[in-house]
């Protein structure tokens, strides 16, 4: 990993992550119900684009980076702007307000909404291609 | 708002440069079990559960959750690489198929563990002062 890789990786996550914040801001702002709604969509939308991004250009999931589309997008803007650890910190907030099963549910649904996103972004991908 | 936006900014770039550090750190497993996303995500989830923990007795003020819960912490983990390596793995080959299962409920599991565990010790106080 070169100097100008870790440039990449940290101007990306730091933009990622901003974005993140303010997708955020903007569904707390219209959506008030318990599902932890922006984290899931931010989440579902970043594993879309990664699955397209990654076929279209050919990018191996291993190799993060080396370039500035696999260092600066898919490592820094995509790695910053979704996250795990929101989803598990949602997740353990509604299960301690005894919300346990949507608790449950929404893990089971981030991840299986992610898989098929990710999995449509490269099938669109290898369609255009 | 301004204050805010640089927090999350330089939070995040932290974040993510530590992801790729703590990455490299993590040696690969043969059979294509992505370990070195899995610690990420891991060691993420507790730390954010630390702050967010620290965070609600008041140990940390909000500007210090900011950036190190919403920046750090979101920037350390990943679920875009989760989610798509997982992808990879399933379509791969069978024995794939089967270690992406096992990389999916592993990481839901330990990660959801190390963010009531985190969360505990920050609001019981596991920092004492001094």
């Amino acid at each position: 990993m070169r100097a100008l890789d870790v440039m990449w990786v940290g101007l990306g996550g730091g933009a990622g992550s901003l974005l993140r914040w303010w997708i955020g801001r903007i569904v707390g702002e219209r959506y008030h119900g318990g599902f932890p709604l922006a984290t899931f969509l931010i989440n579902v939308s970043g594993a879309f684009v990664i699955g397209y991004l990654s076929v279209l250009f050919s990018v191996d999931w291993r190799d993060r980076y080396g370039t500035v589309l696999n260092a600066g997008v898919l490592t820094g803007i995509l790695g910053g702007y979704t996250t795990f650890s929101s989803m598990q910190l949602d997740a353990a907030k509604l299960a301690g307000s005894g919300r346990g099963q949507l608790a449950l549910g929404y893990l089971l649904l981030s991840v299986a909404a992610g898989l098929i996103a990710a999995a449509l972004g490269a099938a669109l991908a290898r369609l255009q291609g | 708002m301004i204050n805010l936006v640089i927090l999350v900014f330089v939070g995040g770039a932290i974040g993510a440069m530590a992801r790729e550090f703590l990455m490299l750190s993590v040696p690969h497993l043969s059979e294509g079990f992505p370990m070195d996303i899995l610690v990420a995500n891991v060691v993420a989830a507790f730390l954010l559960g630390l702050v967010a923990g620290l965070h609600k007795r008041r140990a940390l003020s909000d500007d210090v959750n900011t950036m190190v819960g919403t920046g750090i912490m979101g920037g350390l983990s990943t679920f875009s690489s989760f989610a798509y390596g997982t992808v990879v793995l399933m379509s791969a080959s069978t024995l794939g198929a089967v270690v992406a299962i096992a990389y999916v409920l592993v990481s839901l599991a330990l990660g959801y563990g190390a963010v009531v565990l985190g969360m505990k010790l920050g609001e019981r106080g596991a920092s004492q002062p001094g």
